[in-house]
């Protein structure tokens, strides 16, 4: 950089002297009130801007400003008296109109005006303290017009009265009327504030006063009725639409999870009469309509887990709904309750698929899952369960389940069996969990008297080992079933076992249920292979056969076990006809076993895994026939239930009429199932055969209690 | 004042009446209501003797007539659903608690033979046509929002079972509602089961109220 130092360079102005006309201010004055008349009469076309301006500019720089600025004062207040008088001459409706109209000319013209003495407006104005032109405009117009005597009271009222006119349902022009109140907040606030809004506010205070007035000696509905009247006109009577529009109505919006535009609804449907309930009607329909499709899909029905979690899921969609759209409101809340309580029981399968569902769950799908997690999902559960109508139906299930996830030790939590439990108890009694509870009882009782059994027999530590479950009669959903013949071995320690058992326990009875036991034996196959096979107590009886033969006919081994055809059958099909599985080859080899096949073992048997699990004991979807068993065993358990609770009802009231025993009945009964009314009747005539009660002889429709 | 030897002396000419006279069944009937007999076909003298000193008879000539009036009590209202209510243990073997369907046919057919109750042959049809086609057939029983088929058991079948007390009783009710016409039954008015399943059954077979208003 240089360090040469900056010279300052001036410009003279060029020094000239003009010579001024004496008259010269007066004839462009004139030029330029001529324009303004012009402007206001929209004659404007034939005017130059460049020679007004030039004019202007002239004018303020030879000392004029003064000059301009009065002779516009004058000439515009003349223009506004003018139109003073035609707004004053507008009649009726036509008044808000004309001003209207002669405002939006004034600020045209006025626009005008000004660029033309943009000059004035930059120099003159500001040094000698004058309002700008077209601030002066708009202060020339309210004192000319907008405070016109004639014509401000005028403007008050008609607002004031279009204001009232939509109130009461009139159709104004809104227009028309958001322009008045943009012109008066243009002339600045504190004219909109005086001329308009504080008489406005004054006359809702004086709406307000009407309204107590009405509270006070007139009728109350009055009152509503008048409040009423915008409510009505701005929601009720879009109301409908709203809700149905295609597209983007109430539907669409509970489909797309729409909370923002939910709520909103809400909050206006709030305000009208039947507004939330319209809301909630549709929502109910629409909810039933589609759970109803959830519940009755084939589709859905063959994963029972599945269709317990898109219960579950359109469960947690509505509660979100509900939560952040509709304020937790307890009524649609109510209202979701009771749609899945209907669309749940339209599936007769609902009870036996929320068992599967927890069964999964506790076998599996708890697993890692921190306890909080379980405590969760469990507790989703039970709300579901609240809604079934048949609840003996799920107990009847569930107990099944439990069953098979205790006996082969399938079940992942402990702790979260007997949470389940708890709040099994907590919802349905003691006597709903009784069972439950005992066969948790037998599990831990069973593990003592192992340990027991063991340490009283020393000897028996070589050899198989025999864990035994002792099965409280009643509590497990056991059959009377026929022992099949156990191998030797194990014939022999179950002998031990019992004289062990009775030895301890006198008088009880001990049966083999060797149709739910599982079996661990090792094997070695031709060329060596060893495994470890994880079979069922039939298929253990036909495996140790094949430790004296080498091949066997399936009459022979039904001889040996002894263990029933259709079992037999389907033991034998797992093990000789399930790729992967097929410790024994068959003779012919076909998919079924028949009568008059034989059997060996299969030495080329191989699998990846040293330990090989043959026939898995999973609870699965019943078939028709055994779901129709279930439900004959359900229809007989309800009978002495129904009974007991006429019994109990009749001892209480020892007279009562028909239709309030079933109302009775049904309610007491209703904690664990739907009682049939025609089942409560056969029921009341079984009672009455049985001479516990009576029919009134004067009214057929009484029942007496009979002690 | 009735003598055991009345008795034994009346009872073998009474008995040869009954069996003589054509329309002997509800005279017997009758007559024993006011004996308030406890078994068909059987007096015991005490019940006997009550019943002669009910009815005012002291001679035999007395109770003959009586026997081709009594009929007339029939057409009293009230009389009449006592002694048909009395048909039901008088009518019943003894030791059980409900009459077997072939005695109650009979007598049915006797107690209403004169009253002209149009359901009657329906009614028996009814229990006839159920009883027989109960065995294999399927039933169909609703339990809550959906229906079952499946094959019922007999025992299951009410049809097939004697009729209790209850729907003895019940039945002269319900004919007595139901002469003008089905819209005297209420579906809800506690009527036992079988009759609500009669009720199925005439509108099943379109047996209309119009067609059995006498």
């Amino acid at each position: 950089m240089s360090n040469q130092k900056k010279r300052n360079f001036q410009i003279e102005a060029f020094k000239h002297r003009v010579v001024v006309d004496p008259k010269y201010a007066e004839k462009t004055w004139k030029i330029l009130e001529h324009a303004i008349h012009e402007i206001y009469n929209h004659n404007a076309s034939g005017l130059s801007f460049e020679e007004l301006y030039r004019n202007a500019y002239n004018m303020v720089l030879h000392k004029f400003g003064e000059k301009l600025y009065s002779g516009l004062v004058t000439t515009m207040t003349a223009h506004l008296k003018e139109i003073s008088k035609s707004i004053e001459a507008a009649q009726g409706d036509l008044f808000l109109e004309e001003l209207n109209r002669k405002w939006n000319d004034h600020n045209k013209a006025l626009q005008m005006i000004r660029d033309i003495l943009m000059y004035m407006d930059r120099t003159y104005i500001p040094n000698s303290r004058k309002t700008p032109v077209y601030e002066l405009g708009l202060n020339l117009w309210r004192d000319n017009i907008i405070h016109s005597g004639k014509i401000q009271s005028r403007l008050l009222s008609t607002l004031l009265e279009l204001v009232h006119r939509e109130r009461t349902g009139e159709v104004i022009d809104r227009g028309l009327m958001r322009n008045t109140i943009k012109m008066l907040m243009d002339l600045g606030s504190s004219v909109y504030q005086d001329d308009f809004e504080k008489p406005f506010l004054e006359a809702e205070i004086r709406l307000n006063e009407e309204i107590e007035r009405i509270a006070h000696y007139l009728d109350v509905k009055s009152e509503a009725k008048i409040t009423n009247v915008v409510e009505k006109e701005m929601i009720a009577n879009h109301m409908t639409r709203l809700v149905h529009m295609e597209n983007s109505g109430l539907v669409n919006m509970l489909l797309d999870d729409k909370y923002e535009d939910l709520g909103r609804m809400y909050n206006l449907f709030k305000r009208v009469p039947n507004g939330l309930s319209m809301i909630r009607d549709v929502m109910t329909s629409h909810l039933r309509e589609t759970g109803k499709q959830l519940v009755t899909d084939a589709e859905s029905s063959k994963d029972p887990v599945e269709f317990v979690q898109r219960l579950l899921d359109e469960r947690d969609k509505y509660d979100k709904i509900i939560c952040q759209a509709f304020s937790n409101a307890k009524t649609f809340q109510n209202a979701l309750n009771s749609s899945f309580e209907y669309f749940i029981n339209l599936n007769s399968r609902s009870p036996e698929f929320i068992s599967l569902f927890v069964d999964d769950k506790l076998r599996k799908g708890l697993k890692g899952v921190s306890e909080e997690d379980v405590e969760i999902i469990l507790d989703k559960v039970m709300m579901l369960f609240r809604y079934l109508q048949e609840k003996d139906v799920f107990e009847k299930y569930y107990k099944q389940h439990l069953a098979k996830r205790l006996l082969s030790g399938k079940t992942v939590s402990d702790d979260a069996e007997r949470s389940l439990i708890v709040k099994l108890k907590t919802e349905c009694g003691y006597q709903f969990t009784s069972k439950l509870e005992g066969m948790f009882t037998d599990m831990k009782t069973s593990q003592d008297t192992m340990q027991g059994f063991y340490a009283n027999h020393l000897e028996l530590a070589e050899g198989p080992t025999l864990v035994v479950q002792v099965l409280t009669t009643g509590s497990w959903p056991t059959q009377p079933t026929i022992t099949c013949n156990l191998p030797t071995e194990m014939a022999a320690l179950c002998e031990k076992f019992r004289s062990h058992y009775l030895g301890t326990h006198t008088g009880r009875r001990l049966s083999w249920q060797t149709n739910m036991g599982t079996a661990d034996i090792k094997a070695t196959f031709g060329k060596g292979q060893k495994h470890e096979l994880n079979v069922s107590t039939y298929q253990m009886c036909v495996l140790m056969l094949f430790n004296n033969a080498d091949r066997l006919s399936y009459k022979e081994i039904e001889q040996a076990t002894e263990i029933p055809a259709s079992d037999l059958k389907r033991c034998l099909q797992s093990m000789a006809c399930v790729k992967g599985k097929n410790v024994l080859r068959k003779e012919p080899m076909s998919k079924d076993i028949g009568t008059d096949d034989a059997f060996f073992v299969n030495d080329k048997f191989t699998s990846k895994f040293y330990k090989v699990k043959i026939g898995t004991v999973v609870a699965q979807k019943e078939s028709e026939p055994e779901k129709l068993e279930t439900r004959q065993r359900v229809e007989e358990d309800r009978k002495p239930q129904i009974e007991a609770a006429i019994v109990r009802i009749m001892k209480s009231r020892r007279v009562l009429d028909h239709n309030n025993v079933i109302a009775e009945v049904t309610k007491q009964l209703q904690s664990r199932f739907l009682a049939n009314p025609t089942e409560i009747k056969k029921r009341i005539e079984s009672l009455i055969e049985r001479e516990f009660l009576e029919r009134d002889s004067d009214d057929r429709k009484l029942y007496r209690y009979l002690a | 004042m009735w003598e055991p030897l009345v008795f034994d002396r009346w009872i073998p000419k009474i008995l040869s009446w009954y069996v003589c006279t054509p329309k002997v069944q509800s005279h017997m009937l009758v007559i024993s209501w006011h004996m308030q007999a406890s078994t068909m076909c059987e007096y015991t003298k005490e019940e006997f003797c009550n019943g002669l000193r009910d009815l005012r008879v002291d001679t035999l000539e007395v109770f003959r007539e009586k026997l081709t009036s009594i009929r007339e009590e029939l057409k009293d209202e009230e009389k009449y659903r006592k002694i048909y209510n009395f048909a039901f243990g008088w009518a019943t073997e003894k030791g059980e608690k409900a009459m077997q369907l072939e005695t109650a046919f009979d007598m049915w057919q006797l107690l209403f033979a004169e009253r002209k109750y149009p359901l009657l042959d329906h009614w028996i049809q009814f229990l006839q046509v159920t009883t027989f086609a109960s065995f294999g057939k399927f039933g169909q029983f609703s339990i809550g929002s959906y229906c079952v088929v499946m094959p019922l058991p007999l025992e299951q079948t009410q049809h097939n079972r004697p009729v209790s007390k209850d729907v003895w009783f019940q039945l002269l009710e319900f004919f007595k509602q139901v002469q003008k016409g089905l819209a005297g039954y209420d579906a809800e008015g506690a009527w036992p089961c079988l009759i609500d399943e009669f009720v199925e059954y005439l509108e099943e077979n379109g047996i209309h109220p119009s067609e059995y208003a006498t």
